[in-house]
């Protein structure tokens, strides 16, 4: 793998975690205000944007790798995402989820690089 | 504290949680299967069209001259409704390691439907995986029960 591959992927792990974090968000919004509120939709607009980004860089990488080698790259994200939910989103994270979550992103990672 | 506002907000919003086709954990199923389907689409579009010698390929833009592209595109904006409403009554923390369930499946499909190779190490990363969505599965049985 070259370094530009190595960015690039790296690029599309962080639009994709942060669209994530964006849609939870906003889904928190219109469950107490509804799919009008500002918040709802700018937090909405702005996820889907992130994600457009992530989508097409997806697409580069799978143009130059095969899906079953790029694809649990995005695994890594199940950690950063986990951990952030906790923080940003003040989600509870469990022992048991966080080992699960853990042997879970552990397959992933020796999937991508086998 | 806001710990204790979402989990009481998350309570009353699941409390009326929606059953039969509209039950987040069906609309889950659906949404893992939509997954699979749209990856394997992207992957046959963007080897159709794949040109690496150009340096903006990167970006996958040429890859929407596929339909197979344009019919992934269309299976992803479907999965995203679903996300989204799954995203109103299942935690993050729950419904994203759980959603990993495509991180088992896209290989053996690879291997099943593109012919792709699947090494012995492969597949215990795999199995791996398994065991710990297994273990993932039961915080969210858990949450289930209190809903």
């Amino acid at each position: 793998m070259t370094w530009i591959a190595l960015i690039f992927i790296l690029i599309w792990l962080a639009t994709f975690v942060t669209g994530q974090l964006l849609f939870k968000r906003a889904m928190d919004f219109s469950s107490a205000a509804g799919f009008r509120d500002r918040r709802t939709i700018f937090t909405l607009g702005v996820g889907i944007l992130i994600m457009t980004i992530s989508f097409c860089l997806n697409l580069g990488l799978l143009q130059r790798f095969d899906l079953s080698y790029v694809y649990p790259f995005q695994g890594s994200s199940i950690i950063i995402i986990a951990v952030l939910a906790a923080i940003v989103l003040k989600e509870k994270l469990t022992p048991r989820l966080i080992v699960g979550t853990l042997l879970i992103a552990a397959g992933v990672v020796l999937v991508s690089i086998s | 504290m806001p710990v204790n506002r979402q989990s009481s907000a998350s309570a009353a919003r699941t409390s009326d949680r929606p059953t039969g086709f509209r039950n987040p954990w069906f609309q889950f199923v659906l949404n893992i299967v939509g997954v699979v389907i749209y990856e394997l689409l992207l992957k046959a579009g963007a080897s159709a069209t794949a040109d690496s010698a150009k340096s903006w390929s990167w970006i996958g833009i040429n890859a929407l001259a596929s339909p197979l592209t344009w019919l992934a595109i269309v299976v992803i904006i479907v999965d995203l409704v679903i996300w989204l409403y799954i995203l109103r009554y299942i935690p993050l923390s729950i419904a994203f390691p759980l959603s990993r369930t495509v991180d088992v499946l896209v290989p053996i499909s690879c291997w099943l439907i593109l012919r792709e190779t699947i090494s012995p190490l492969r597949w215990c990363g795999i199995a791996l995986a398994i065991v710990g969505l297994i273990i993932v599965a039961k915080p969210a049985a858990e949450l289930e029960q209190r809903l």
